[in-house]
């Protein structure tokens, strides 16, 4: 497939994925680097959607590993299927096989339980491999990762070194819980993707909720953007405000006064001391700029 | 070609100087992306940016050194300019992208007929080292003007006209980097208003500055900052706490675990350590010396206080007082003379004293100041004895290390007795030293 920047342009405008050039130019490059995208940002700003939309616009299918504490080796790379190996047993117990034939079986493919990781690698054609929340597992799994971004390959004792027949799209978010390693981050193109600006949030509401009014959607971007700057505990998020604005559609609100913002808040904000917060400044939000 | 390498070699090292850390296949990965990308200004900026930037704080850095080094006017870009069509030189001194991916300015090139004359200018050769300012600016402006990349790279005309009527080079150039810094700026905020960027920004300008730097704004600047690392290093205690993969054998897990294998002991399961094992005394100068890093770390380790069984934190000049957070403000009982001697051999002497009620072998003993006690008697010895009785003993010492050991600093007695020593410069280096905690 010939990669160019605008290739990855176009498939993100057909994905509906509203964005800018800074956005483009690091999936161009990880796509024509071979490199992982390490893709960093507030919760809620696109970035899984990133991992998706390569998926889509690659056509291939997109392996998932969502990262968490006490995530391992065993449940990223592979794991031996025990019962089957346990049924195995038995059923050549009175076969009197040798240990020697009897492990050919046991430790053979057809009883290994792909993850996520080996399956990415694994596969025989091109996927998208997305990482995500790196920040929420451990930093010895973190550790692990970096064999496996630099060379595409990783080691089952039983079975040898797995080679990437085709290396994966790797991308990695994170939300910043935890600060990753230098070791990790030289690995990686780095993106940040940051709330967007109120113009491009207005595109992104009229593209995805299609029965809003122009006038609405351009004040409810507004409005978002001036609660983001309040330094809220949880500030609303893309998915969020598409969530709001869908509520005023079922509502049938078409004006954004004080009583319909403190009506629908409690689906842009999630803490209550945002919330109430935000309600004591619904009068100063709600006035449009001069 | 070589001087484009050279110009891009110099941008990695003007970036370091300000001290973003890049390393060397960093920047080679920075080559093989402007190959790439080519030499449209704005997507060789997001190319490089994407290659070498790996923490959105140093973006702005980046943004201010690349608008200085690859003006449209200066000699970088010019030579960029000239070396067009030979960026497959780059590519071939550090690798070049896969072969599938096709350059856009490769084929902005081909596909675009007013390419004719900015590669006719490819063909041309440098001019001579002393050629007259008048003349080349002259001939980059005529360059400039053929150049088809969106009136991105080597505009030639600059708000208020300033290319247009400089009377030297340097003064074009100046203008245009201004006229580029000013167009980038502009770019940035037509696509994001960069709320959360210039949060991480202000945060690591203010993590990366020395306490003895600090001033009441900074400070305070400092305590605003605060709830990013307060977060951080709640999740890093709460998670060290939980992760249990060796030390005692949960039996009951493990015997569950092992039912889904047939009863073999394979999966083993361990007690997670709980946070009611670690008991927390903090011990913090708040002499003027190191104020605020002391106030700082209070305020952090409150954040935290339920991820410990027990946390008692206290404030010394010249003997104890216990500390608290009332109202976001550092309260103490009973109330010290601030402009009193420092004595932490006194200090300790208290805390031996009360050692019963403050120190059990779940203890571990946080200790900051910068250990300069007015040649008054270090009294050690009351510190590894109490080292001996606790769990560990952690000394943060915010003082520059070259200043460890002068003067009336006590600092090498007490380093024999403590666990580790740990130098804590700025709110960064204070966040680590704090995860030593769990």
């Amino acid at each position: 497939m010939d990669v160019t920047q605008e290739f990855v342009a176009a498939g993100l405008r057909r994905a509906q994925y509203i964005t800018n050039e800074r956005v483009e130019t690091a999936v161009f490059l990880a796509l024509a680097l071979d490199k992982p995208l390490l893709i960093e940002g507030p919760a809620g700003a696109g970035k899984t959607e990133v991992a998706k939309v390569l998926a889509e616009m690659l056509r291939t299918e997109l392996i998932r590993l969502q990262c968490y504490e006490g995530l391992d080796e065993a449940r990223a790379l592979y794991e031996w299927n025990y019962q089957k190996q346990l049924l195995r047993l038995q059923a050549d117990e009175h076969q009197g096989l040798h240990w020697e034939e009897l492990s050919e079986h046991l430790f053979s493919r057809e009883y290994l339980l792909e993850r996520p990781l080996l399956r990415a690698i694994s596969a025989p054609r091109k996927v998208v491999l997305l990482i995500d929340e790196i920040d929420k597992a451990d930093e010895e799994f973190e550790a692990f990762l970096l064999e496996l971004l630099s060379d595409f390959q990783v080691s089952v004792p039983e079975l040898g070194t797995v080679r990437a027949h085709e290396r994966p799209a790797v991308v990695l978010t994170s939300n910043r819980a935890r600060e990753l390693s230098d070791a990790l981050r030289r690995r990686c193109l780095h993106l940040f993707i940051d709330f967007p600006g109120i113009e491009q949030e207005r595109r992104i509401i009229e593209l995805k909720v299609p029965g809003l009014d122009a006038r609405l959607a351009g004040e409810a971007a507004r409005l978002v953007n001036a609660m983001r700057k309040l330094d809220l505990r949880k500030p609303p998020s893309i998915a969020e405000t598409l969530d709001w604005t869908r509520a005023l559609v079922r509502l049938g609100i078409k004006e954004l006064d004080t009583p319909s913002i403190r009506a629908t808040l409690g689906v842009l904000l999630k803490h209550e001391d945002d919330r109430a917060r935000v309600e004591a400044k619904a009068p100063a939000l709600a006035a449009r700029p001069r | 070609m070589i001087a484009l390498r050279d110009a891009m070699l110099d941008f990695v090292a003007d970036l370091r100087a300000a001290g973003v850390r890049i390393s060397v296949a960093e920047s080679i990965d920075a080559m093989k992306a402007v190959a790439a990308v080519g030499l449209v200004r704005r997507r060789m900026r997001e190319a490089l940016a994407t290659a070498l930037i790996k923490e959105e704080a140093d973006r702005a850095i980046f943004d201010e050194i690349f608008a200085r080094r690859f003006a449209g006017g200066s000699p970088a870009m010019r030579e960029a300019h000239r070396s067009r069509g030979g960026y497959a030189g780059v590519e071939g001194t550090s690798g070049g992208p896969s072969d599938s991916v096709t350059s856009p300015a490769a084929r902005d090139r081909r596909d675009d007929p007013e390419e004719a004359p900015a590669s006719a200018t490819t063909a041309r050769e440098p001019s001579p080292p002393n050629r007259d300012p008048v003349q080349e600016s002259k001939a980059q402006k005529s360059f400039d003007s053929a150049e088809p990349d969106d009136g991105e790279v080597g505009e030639s005309e600059a708000p208020g006209g300033a290319a247009g009527v400089a009377s030297s080079t340097d003064e074009a150039d100046a203008a245009m980097a201004d006229a580029d810094a000013a167009r980038d700026r502009s770019d940035a905020d037509a696509e994001s208003d960069g709320i959360e960027a210039g949060r991480a920004a202000r945060l690591r300008t203010i993590e990366r500055l020395p306490f003895a730097r600090y001033s009441e704004v900074e400070f305070e600047a400092a305590r605003d900052t605060l709830a990013a690392l307060k977060r951080r290093f709640r999740i890093r205690v709460s998670r060290r706490l939980r992760i249990a993969g060796t030390g005692r054998i949960d039996f009951r897990r493990t015997i569950r675990a092992s039912l889904q294998h047939g009863g073999a002991l394979g999966d083993l399961r361990f007690r997670a350590r709980r946070p009611r094992h670690i008991d927390l005394l903090i011990l913090a100068d708040i002499s003027g010396s190191v104020n605020y890093a002391s106030t700082l770390m209070l305020e952090i380790t409150a954040g935290a206080r339920d991820c410990f069984r027990r946390v008692r934190s206290f404030v010394y000049v010249d003997r104890l007082a216990e500390a608290g957070f009332e109202r976001g403000h550092l309260a103490m009982t009973p109330m010290l003379d601030l402009y009193a001697r420092s004595d932490f051999g006194r200090v300790l002497a208290e805390v031996w004293e009360r050692r019963a009620a403050l120190v059990t072998r779940a203890t571990v003993i946080v200790i900051m100041g910068d250990g300069r006690n007015n040649r008054r008697p270090a009294r050690a010895d009351l510190l590894r004895d109490l080292a001996r009785l606790s769990r560990a003993v952690l000394w943060l010492i915010p003082e520059p290390q070259t200043r460890w050991n002068t003067g009336d600093s006590a600092i090498r007695q007490y380093a024999r007795a403590v666990t580790a020593l740990i130098p804590c410069e700025n709110l960064r280096e204070l966040e680590r030293g704090l995860a030593r905690v769990s």
